[in-house]
C-alpha cells in the first residue's frame, strides 16, 4: 500500500515561496549520535496563521521546533524567519527576526514573583543593575492585566495554577513583540477548559497577525485550533502542511502511525490466544483511579484483567496514564479509588516488597535510572531482588560470595556482555542493561510481569531477544502486561490490546489488529 | 580492583602533597621545617607514650567516622557528628552518675546504650526532616550539632556542674573509678576491644546484611531501590539512627575512657575531623582505621609540639586543614542523595498509607 490518501505529500523539491512565509526551512537534518532525529525536513509556514505539528513520541517534533528557534544547530539544511536566514543554531538571530518559543517545560523560576520572573526571562529585559519593585510591577502590569485569571504581580510563580503559568510563559515569549510564536506541547499539563482558553489566546494572537506553530498530540486539539497541519514520522515530514478544511482526522491518524506498513502490521495471533489455563487471573484492577502526578495524568476508573498465559498490551500516546498505571500496580503510588487483586486476593494493602514476594516483576520505563543503579556493581544490581521481603529462618548474614557466583551464572545465562561482576552497571550498553534487568526480573516464581517500554532504544537484535523473553514468560504460565509505544511490538506480542487516552482505557482490541482503528483510539480521532 | 588501588594511591599522594605544602608555609614563615617534622614524628610515634596518645585520639575519631560512613553510604551528608558525640557523652555521664552504686558492667552497658540512643535521636530529627520533607540534612545536622554543643555547655555549667570544681572551665563530677575502662592515658585493651567489636559489627552490617546492601543501593540510586521494593525512607532513617548512635557511643567511650567526666567544649573538632577521616579512608572500615590513626597522630603531635619546640602547634592544625582541603576537594558529592524537588512523598506516603 502507499500513502495515496495523503494530499500533497512533501516532495523533495518544494516550490519557491510565493506568498508571505513567516518561517521556512529546507533540508533540515539533525542527528544525536546514531539517532537521526530529523531527516531533510522542508517546511513553509504562511504568516498570520495557526500551524499544528503532530507526530508520535520521538518523531522529531521538538527537535524541529528547536531547530527553527535556533536552539538546535542542524547538521544540514537552512532556516529562514521572516525572510532572514538564521545561521545554524543562532538563537539570538532567530529572536531578532521576531521568533519566540514556549517550551514544553515551564521556564519561569518558581520562587520568583510574577513581575520578577517576567523581567528575568523576558527576551528584552530592562537591563538595569538595580530594580525597584514598584517599577517592575508597573512595567509588567499592562502585559498581565488582560489575562484570564490575571495573577497579582507580587504572587509567586509556584503558587499559580498551571494554566496561569502557561499564560505567563506566552506573555514572556510575546514581550519582545514576537511575530512568530512556537509552542512545544503546551496542552500536555492543562485541563480541557484551560486548553480551550489557551486556544482562544492563540486565535487572538493570530488575529493580530502573529504566526503560530504549535506542537500537539491529540487530533481533537488540532481540529479545534489549527488552520493547517503537518505530520512528522521518524524524523520525516510525511504529511502537509495541509489546510484543516481539506483533511480529516482519519488520514491524519494514518500519517501519524504509518499506513504504508499497515497491512503487514495486522498480525494474526491465532495460535497463542486463549490456549488453556487462563482460569488463573494474575492481576485484576477494578475501577482504579489514582491522583495526577506532576508529570502525568492519573488513572481514571481503569478496569483490567491479566490472566495466566496471556500478554495484554497497553497502547497509547505517552503521557496518557501509562506510568500511573504501572506505578499503581507496583505499589509505588496509592489508589484513590478502586480495587487491585493479585491472584484473586486483595493487594491494595501490600507494599512494593510484598507485591514482589507475591510474584510481581517489573521492567521499568527508564532502564538507566529505574532499572539499575548505575554506580553500583553488577552483582548487587542483579541480586537486588533478594534484598527485600521477609522469610522465616533466613540467616541474618548474606554470603556475598555466593550472591556474586549466582549473579555471574545468571548474567552468563542471559548472555550479558561484561568483564567482571564488580564493574558498575552503568558501564554496560543499553541492551546489556536490559538483559541484566530481565535476568533479575524473569527468574524465580514470576506470576505477573509488567514490562514498560522494554525495547525502547534497543537495536534490532536486542529487541528480538527481549520480545522472545516476554512471550517465553507467557508460555510458561505468567501473565504479562506490556506497556509500549511501539505498535508493531504490541501487535506482534499481545493477545489482547487496550488503548489508554487521558488516563482511561478507551478501547480494547483483539487480533487481527487494525492499525488504523488502534491509531484512531490512541489519538482520539473520529471518522 | 584497579579503581580502588588508584584511589588509595592518589589519596596517599595528596597527603604527601599536604605535608609539602605545609612545610612550605612553615619555611616561608621562618620556622625550621626539619624541627617541626621531627617533633611531629616524636609526638605521634617515637616519644615515650606518644603512640598511646595517638591511639587515644584515634578512637573517638574512628567511632564517629564509622557513623559518618553509614550516612554517606545511604546518600546523606551527616556532618553533625560533633553534637551527636556531645549528647551521647551527656547521656552516658547522667546514666552513670544516676546509678553510681550499680554493677559496673551493667551500668556501662546501659550507659552506652543511652548514649547511642541520644546520639541516634539527635541524628533522627534531621533524618526525619530529610526523608519526610526533603530538608537539606547538611544544614539541619549542623544546626543540631550547635544545639548539642549548647546542651553540653548548659549541663556542665548548670545542673550537672561539680560544685566543688575549681578553675575556669565548667566541668562535672567524675564517674566512679569502677566504671572507667581506661586510666587517664585513654587506652586499654578493654576499650580497644569495644572499638574493634564495634568496627566488625558495622563492617558486617554494611557489607554482609540485606540492610547494608539496601543502604548501598538506595544511597546510590533511591529511585531504582524503590522499584525494587526497598522502603527507601525506612532504610534512610535507619542509616541516620545508626550514624548518630555511633557518634553517641564515641561520647560514652570518652566518658568511660580518658575523660571520666564532662568538661565544657571538650574535643571541640573531633566530630568534624571524623568527616575527613571518612574521606581519606575512602569509606572503607579498614581505610578509616588507618586514617583515624593518622589524624589521631596529628592530634597527639599538636599537643606534644610545644614541649620540644617553639613552633606553635597551630602549624599542625594547618597540616590537618591542608589534608582536609586537598583530599576532600576531590571527594565529589556524587554519593550524596539529590534533594528531591518534590519530596519523595508520593510513593512513600502511599505505601505508608497502604501499610497503615
Amino acid at each position: 500500500m502507499s500513502e495515496a490518501p495523503s494530499p500533497e505529500p512533501a516532495g523533495p523539491n518544494p516550490p519557491e515561496p510565493t506568498g508571505e512565509r513567516a518561517v521556512r526551512c529546507r533540508g533540515v537534518s539533525v542527528s544525536f549520535g546514531p539517532v537521526r532525529a530529523l531527516r531533510e525536513v522542508s517546511l513553509e509556514l504562511e504568516a498570520g496563521r495557526i500551524h499544528a505539528l503532530v507526530g508520535q513520541n520521538g518523531a522529531g517534533k521538538t527537535t524541529l521546533a528547536r531547530a527553527l528557534a535556533g536552539l538546535q544547530a542542524p547538521d544540514a539544511g537552512r532556516v529562514w524567519v521572516a525572510g532572514r536566514e538564521i545561521p545554524g543554531g543562532n538563537v539570538r538571530a532567530a529572536a531578532a527576526a521576531g521568533l519566540a518559543m514556549v517550551h514544553q517545560h515551564f521556564s519561569l523560576p518558581p520562587s520568583f514573583t510574577v513581575a520578577e520572573a517576567l523581567e528575568l526571562t523576558a527576551a528584552r529585559p530592562g537591563g538595569k543593575a538595580v530594580y525597584r519593585r514598584s517599577d517592575l510591577e508597573k512595567r509588567w502590569r499592562e502585559y498581565v492585566e488582560g489575562l484570564d485569571g490575571a495573577p497579582a504581580l507580587s504572587s509567586r510563580i509556584r503558587d499559580l495554577p498551571l494554566e496561569v503559568r502557561q499564560s505567563l510563559e506566552i506573555v514572556r515569549a510575546m514581550a519582545s513583540r514576537a511575530r512568530v510564536l512556537l509552542l512545544d506541547e503546551p496542552t500536555a499539563l492543562l485541563t480541557p477548559s484551560a486548553i480551550e482558553a489557551l486556544f482562544e489566546r492563540l486565535r487572538g494572537l493570530r488575529d493580530e497577525g502573529v504566526t503560530v506553530l504549535v506542537v500537539l498530540h491529540k487530533l481533537r486539539e488540532v481540529e479545534a485550533v489549527a488552520d493547517t497541519v503537518s505530520v512528522l514520522r521518524d524524523g520525516r515530514l510525511v504529511f502537509g502542511p495541509v489546510e484543516m478544511t481539506e483533511t480529516e482526522t482519519g488520514p491524519l491518524s494514518d500519517a501519524i502511525v504509518g499506513t504504508a506498513d499497515a497491512a503487514a502490521g495486522s498480525v494474526a495471533m491465532d495460535e497463542a490466544v486463549s490456549r488453556a489455563g487462563d482460569d488463573v487471573v494474575h492481576l485484576e484492577l477494578e475501577n482504579v483511579s489514582t491522583p495526577d502526578s506532576a508529570f502525568e495524568v492519573g488513572c481514571r476508573e481503569i478496569s483490567l484483567r491479566v490472566a495466566a498465559e496471556e500478554i495484554v498490551g497497553v497502547a497509547g500516546v505517552e503521557g496518557n496514564g501509562q506510568r500511573s498505571l504501572v506505578s499503581a500496580i507496583a505499589g509505588l503510588i496509592g489508589l484513590e479509588r478502586g480495587a487491585i487483586r493479585f491472584g484473586g486476593e486483595d493487594a491494595a494493602g501490600d507494599d512494593p516488597a510484598r507485591r514482589r514476594q507475591r510474584g510481581l516483576r517489573l521492567v521499568p520505563f527508564d532502564r538507566h535510572t529505574e532499572g539499575v543503579s548505575a554506580s553500583a556493581p553488577l552483582w548487587l544490581n542483579q541480586s537486588a531482588r533478594r534484598l527485600v521481603g521477609r522469610r522465616r529462618g533466613r540467616r541474618p548474614l548474606v554470603s556475598v560470595r555466593s550472591w556474586r557466583e549466582e549473579s555471574r551464572a545468571a548474567l552468563d545465562r542471559w548472555r550479558v556482555r561484561y568483564q567482571s561482576v564488580v564493574q558498575p552497571a552503568g558501564s554496560l550498553s543499553g541492551g546489556n542493561i536490559q538483559r541484566l534487568i530481565l535476568s533479575r526480573e524473569l527468574a524465580g516464581g514470576v506470576e505477573l510481569l509488567v514490562a514498560a517500554q522494554p525495547t525502547r532504544g534497543l537495536d534490532f537484535a536486542a529487541t528480538g531477544f527481549v520480545r522472545e523473553s516476554l512471550s517465553g514468560m507467557r508460555d510458561i504460565g505468567a501473565g504479562v502486561l506490556l506497556v509500549s509505544s511501539d505498535l508493531d511490538e504490541l501487535f506482534e506480542l499481545s493477545d489482547r490490546l487496550v488503548v489508554m487516552l487521558g488516563g482511561r482505557i478507551v478501547a480494547e482490541f483483539h487480533p487481527p489488529y487494525d492499525r488504523r482503528a488502534v491509531g484512531d483510539a490512541m489519538t482520539g480521532a473520529v471518522r | 580492583m584497579i579503581g580502588q588501588m588508584g584511589r588509595i594511591v592518589s589519596t596517599v599522594i595528596w597527603v604527601v602533597i599536604s605535608f609539602a605544602a605545609t612545610s612550605l608555609i612553615l619555611w616561608v614563615s621562618g620556622y625550621g621545617v626539619a624541627e617541626v617534622l621531627s617533633g611531629t614524628v616524636q609526638g605521634a610515634l617515637t616519644a615515650s607514650g606518644a603512640f598511646t596518645s595517638t591511639v587515644r585520639w584515634a578512637i573517638p575519631l574512628f567511632l564517629i567516622a564509622l557513623g559518618v560512613m553509614v550516612a554517606f553510604r545511604a546518600g546523606f551528608f551527616n556532618i553533625g557528628g560533633q553534637g551527636q558525640f556531645y549528647v551521647g557523652a551527656c547521656a552516658a555521664l547522667a546514666t552513670a552518675l544516676g546509678w553510681r552504686n550499680g554493677p559496673a558492667l551493667l551500668v556501662i552497658i546501659v550507659s552506652a546504650a543511652a548514649a547511642a540512643g541520644a546520639g541516634a535521636l539527635w541524628s533522627l530529627i534531621p533524618g526525619w526532616l530529610r526523608v519526610r520533607f526533603g530538608t537539606d540534612e547538611v544544614l539541619t545536622t549542623l544546626m543540631m550539632s550547635f544545639i548539642g554543643t549548647l546542651v553540653l555547655q548548659y549541663l556542665t555549667g548548670g545542673p550537672m556542674r561539680n560544685p566543688e570544681g575549681t578553675g575556669t572551665t565548667a566541668s562535672t563530677e567524675r564517674i566512679p573509678d569502677a566504671f572507667r575502662l581506661t586510666g587517664s592515658s585513654g587506652v586499654s585493651w578493654r576499650l580497644l576491644a569495644v572499638v574493634i567489636v564495634t568496627a566488625v559489627v558495622i563492617w558486617a552490617l554494611m557489607e554482609r546484611t540485606r540492610f547494608g546492601l539496601s543502604v548501598e543501593l538506595a544511597g546510590r540510586n533511591p529511585l531504582m531501590a524503590r522499584w525494587q521494593g526497598v522502603n527507601v525512607s525506612r532504610v534512610g532513617l535507619a542509616a541516620f539512627a545508626v550514624s548518630g548512635g555511633l557518634a553517641g557511643l564515641a561520647g560514652a567511650m570518652e566518658v568511660f575512657g580518658p575523660a571520666g567526666r564532662l568538661v565544657t567544649g571538650f574535643s571541640p573538632t573531633v566530630g568534624f575531623d571524623a568527616i575527613v577521616v571518612v574521606m581519606v579512608g575512602l569509606l572503607s572500615v579498614s581505610g578509616m582505621a588507618l586514617s583515624a590513626v593518622f589524624f589521631g597522630g596529628l592530634q597527639a603531635a599538636i599537643l606534644f609540639l610545644p614541649i620540644v619546640t617553639d613552633v606553635p602547634p597551630a602549624a599542625l592544625v594547618v597540616l590537618n586543614g591542608m589534608v582536609a582541603l586537598l583530599v576532600t576537594a576531590r571527594f565529589r558529592s556524587r554519593r550524596r542523595r539529590p534533594a528531591p524537588v518534590v519530596p519523595e512523598t508520593d510513593g512513600e506516603a502511599a505505601a505508608g498509607e497502604a501499610e497503615g
